[in-house]
């Protein structure tokens, strides 16, 4: 599966949470990252390259902070431009269809205040009405978003939880199960580099795994035996 | 001390010796991730030991 990472951001040099999120990527064929605004400094977008872009490419991803509950101007120019009818929709405008799609948004305000009754009033969910509807038109699958909630307050441990999420919303199938979890990491593990690691710790990350795999059969053992009982 | 709780001990010290800001994420996330499994496997057994001693199979 191959991810295209279209980040909006107007200041991306200057942004601590969107450069947290560009090391966060392994370097990987898999893994297109496109900067509109560095790309397009002038504004002006290669439509024929976007649109072949967006063909080379399996699952689709759409990056920028929120700002006034939608994407900096330089998206929605990009959105008005390249998924034109003939090519996103329309009677031969099927070349999106069956492809992924997903938000990555950082967010200034706390998470509680979007609801109802909070200081935002609506959910993101709810404000981010207009990409799922482009999804939809575009007959591509919409993933649950990746939202990203006051950076800057973050303490170490929830930076390094999102950096893997971040990582697995990029490159792990959309299917978010115990197993399918299991499954990346474990592929990870197996990839990750032993010459930053102690000498020996190789050794027990293949422990690692090797727990991981018995908890598998455990639990799967064990849904066997209850998937009888419970007829 | 089970095997799961073992290999999280043992994964803290690996956690603290990796030179690697990636590295130590992915570890830290193992670590969760067995905690995750095991709590699973308890809830299963706990799920196992109630349809067990559940009134309604008793007249079986």
């Amino acid at each position: 599966m191959k991810t295209l990472v279209i980040i909006s951001h107007p200041e991306i040099t200057e942004s601590g949470s969107q450069q947290f999120l560009l090391s966060s990527i392994a370097d990987s064929e898999m893994i297109t990252v496109h900067h509109l605004e560095g790309t397009y400094p002038d504004g002006n977008i290669d439509v024929v390259t976007e649109q072949k872009l967006l063909k080379q490419h399996d699952r689709i991803v759409f990056q920028f902070p929120f700002y006034w509950y939608s994407s900096p101007p330089m998206l929605k120019q990009w959105q008005d431009e390249v998924l034109i009818d003939g090519f996103a929709y329309g009677r031969n405008g099927h070349q999106l269809k069956g492809k992924e799609f997903g938000l990555v948004l950082s967010i200034g305000v706390s998470e509680s205040e979007y609801q109802a009754g909070g200081r935002e009033a609506f959910s993101i969910h709810e404000l981010t009405k207009p990409f799922q509807a482009v999804a939809f038109k575009t007959g591509m699958t919409y993933l649950k978003s990746c939202l990203i909630y006051q950076f800057p307050y973050m303490t170490e441990s929830q930076k390094m939880t999102l950096l893997i999420d971040y990582q697995q919303f990029l490159t792990r199938a959309a299917d978010d199960s115990l197993f399918t979890r299991e499954n990346w990491l474990i592929d990870q593990l197996l990839k990750t580099n032993k010459e930053t690691l102690a000498h020996g710790d190789d050794l027990l990350l293949q422990h690692a795994i090797e727990a991981i795999e018995e908890n598998r059969d455990t639990i799967d053992g064990l849904k066997m035996v209850l998937d009888e009982m419970n007829g | 001390m089970d095997q799961n709780e073992w290999i999280i001990e043992e994964l803290e010290s690996v956690f603290q010796n990796s030179r690697d800001y990636k590295q130590k994420a992915l570890i830290a996330a193992t670590q969760q991730l067995i905690k995750e499994q095991a709590l699973r496997v308890t809830q299963m057994e706990g799920e196992l030991d109630g349809t067990l001693w559940s009134p309604r199979n008793w007249n079986e």
